[in-house]
């Protein structure tokens, strides 16, 4: 394995390489045929009318591509009420969970105290209970805080639900970051605040970007609490709205996937925005400045 | 905010200064306190209030409105453990968490070393591969479900237009069909997660590790399994050990495909308890249904703690 011999396995070298290469694209291929095909079989269906959705002698595509489904559900329900909602949701939970989540990263990265261990304990342990476990629980705190029905009860409850996480990859990114440069910051005069701001926020930046996109994404698709503690229609998210489509005995497929393609736009276009910023490598580029 | 700390004193020139002043050291010792604290007060309320809620229930008798009527001890575990669907139940938690947790981690990772590679239409590729979790758990859960349908499902449409089967394939013949697809809804959807967390473990990875050891001589799998593993174990081990929590408590996929039916078949603890507390009105035996699992879960993360804390601890 470690014999010099590069000028005898040259060639070979290079022939394994292209078939890796090759295999690589065909891997890659694979990959995101498979991953799109919900997401295509969604669409075709959303632009067929119902006689051919429940037809025996079955289309890949539609005959005849029915866009008005795509405005229907406008009217057929109350679709950007719903579409607000979930950013107001989604955004809120996503700011008071960082807000509270890293300087608590912060804090057991860089800082020794006791507890430390018991605090982290207690992160793990908050989170073996999903929502839809505590869902009893949840319901009557909330109707003490009156927070029932509300949608910043949403936020704070998918805030909280999503602290573990945000403490676990944000004290792992933290960790990963030595802390040499924000010391010599504090020599020079930094506080820790500023230390924290100014030298190991934008080196961690594809960490703290990571984290953000999944307690967005996490928060926007959030189902089972806010089926439980929304009962007004003004006030539903998207994931709880769309099932106006999806009736005790039958289901408008049409309408649900036209519905469906809505609450999944969003946030694939706001991932996408973002995944530059992850790609770009901040953490190597920040030992140079 | 409880972030600020004295800005006053550091801001004077610190190099060698004289030691730290009585005041300034006691805030040294309570300072990560306050720095933990909007975190532990946001999850004090809307996460450990609710779980003493919960237990409170799992002891109590109460009606089919949620309000306790008295102390019952352990009838309500009592009552679980003795309903013969609960062994089934236990059962499919335990093949849908491990098949679940383990293949997406695998098939995860192995994805996310591929996505590493510099190639054409990489951008392109991640942003694909993301589209299962950022889509919610219903509606992937609804689009499989559609797709798998016998009658006019469209991968019958689709396997029959390319030629490979005659007639349409009844995909789900038996329940435990049906939970093998559910588990292979649970995979599709997990594996974006694993994934992502590779991958920005991956990119904090110094490229001149990878440059030395291949002077060195060092193939690939040597690459992978010293350089690359050690470097991204934290990242895939958050990413394990959420996913076991996420997947054991996973609700809506199998809540939308079957509904835990035929008769427990494809249930699992949560769509159990779910069906005990908000369909059959018995909150107390689903709150107890819930401790079980906590229960477990709290097993399995004792003895991963007391691994990786301890070693953790060395480290400081």
């Amino acid at each position: 394995m470690s014999q010099p011999a590069a000028s005898i396995r040259k060639k070979p070298v290079s022939m394994k390489k292209a078939i890796l290469r090759l295999l690589l694209y065909f891997v890659v291929l694979d990959v995101c045929v498979i991953t799109l095909y919900p997401y295509f079989a969604m669409l075709c269906t959303a632009l067929k009318n119902r006689v051919e959705i429940f037809s025996s002698n079955g289309t890949i595509l539609p005959v005849t591509a029915l866009w008005s489904n795509f405005i229907d559900i406008w009217s057929r329900a109350p679709m950007a009420k719903y579409m607000l909602n979930s950013v107001l949701i989604a955004g809120g939970s996503t700011i008071i969970a960082m807000l509270c989540g890293i300087p608590a990263a912060y804090a057991l990265a860089r800082m020794k105290f006791k507890g430390q261990t018991a605090f982290l304990g207690f992160v793990i342990v908050s989170q073996m209970f999903a929502p839809v476990v505590l869902l009893i629980g949840i319901y009557q705190v909330m109707q003490r805080l009156g927070l029932t029905d509300n949608i910043l009860g949403l936020i704070f409850i998918n805030a909280a639900f999503n602290q573990a996480f945000t403490i676990w990859l944000l004290r792992g990114t933290f960790m990963g970051i030595s802390a040499e440069m924000e010391q010599a910051a504090t020599i020079d005069g930094c506080t820790r605040v500023q230390s924290m701001m100014k030298v190991l926020l934008p080196v961690a930046a594809p960490g703290i970007v990571t984290t953000l996109i999944f307690i967005f994404i996490n928060a926007w698709n959030e189902y089972t609490v806010a089926l439980c503690l929304i009962s007004t229609d003004e006030y539903k998210p998207l994931t709880v709205g769309i099932n106006t489509f999806n009736g005790y005995n039958m289901i408008e497929w049409q309408y649900l996937f036209a519905a469906s393609i809505f609450a999944i736009i969003p946030v694939v276009i706001l991932f996408m925005c973002i995944e530059k910023n992850l790609v770009s490598g901040l953490a190597s580029g920040g030992v140079k400045g | 905010m409880s972030t600020k700390t004295p800005a006053a004193p550091a801001k004077a020139p610190a190099k060698a200064g004289p030691r730290p002043s009585g005041s300034k050291r006691l805030f040294r010792k309570i300072e990560p306190y306050i720095w933990i604290a909007p975190s532990i007060i946001l999850m004090a309320i809307f996460i450990v209030t609710p779980i003493f809620k919960v237990f409170q229930l799992s002891l109590s008798d109460v009606s089919r409105a949620g309000k306790i009527k008295g102390f019952n001890g352990i009838e309500n575990f009592v009552k679980v453990l003795k309903s013969p669907a609960f062994g089934l139940v236990l059962k499919n938690t335990l093949v849908w968490t491990v098949a679940v947790v383990v293949l997406s981690t695998v098939l995860g990772f192995m994805l996310a070393l591929v996505l590493n590679n510099q190639f054409r239409g990489r951008k392109a590729a991640r942003a694909i591969v993301v589209f299962p979790w950022a889509t919610t758990l219903v509606i992937q859960a609804s689009a499989w479900n559609f797709i798998i349908n016998k009658d006019y499902g469209t991968l019958n449409t689709l396997l029959m237009k390319i030629g490979l089967i005659s007639a349409p394939v009844n995909w789900t013949p038996t329940p435990g069909a049906y939970f093998a697809w559910e588990i292979a809804c649970g995979i599709f959807v997990t594996i974006p997660f694993v994934t992502f967390c590779v991958l920005s473990g991956l990119q904090s990875i110094d490229a001149s590790y990878y440059e030395a050891a291949t002077v060195d001589g060092a193939g690939y799998f040597q690459k992978l399994f010293s350089i690359t593993l050690p470097l991204v174990k934290s990242s895939l081990t958050v990413s394990t050990v959420l996913n076991i929590i996420y997947v054991f408590n996973s609700f809506p996929i199998i809540w939308t495909m079957t509904k835990g039916d035929p008769a427990n078949h494809t249930d699992t603890l949560v769509t159990y308890l779910y069906k005990l507390a908000f369909y059959n009105g018995k909150q107390g035996e689903a709150s107890a249904v819930s401790v079980i699992g906590f229960m477990i879960l709290l097993a399995c993360a004792s003895v991963y703690m007391i691994y990786t804390l301890r070693k953790g601890d060395e480290d400081l």
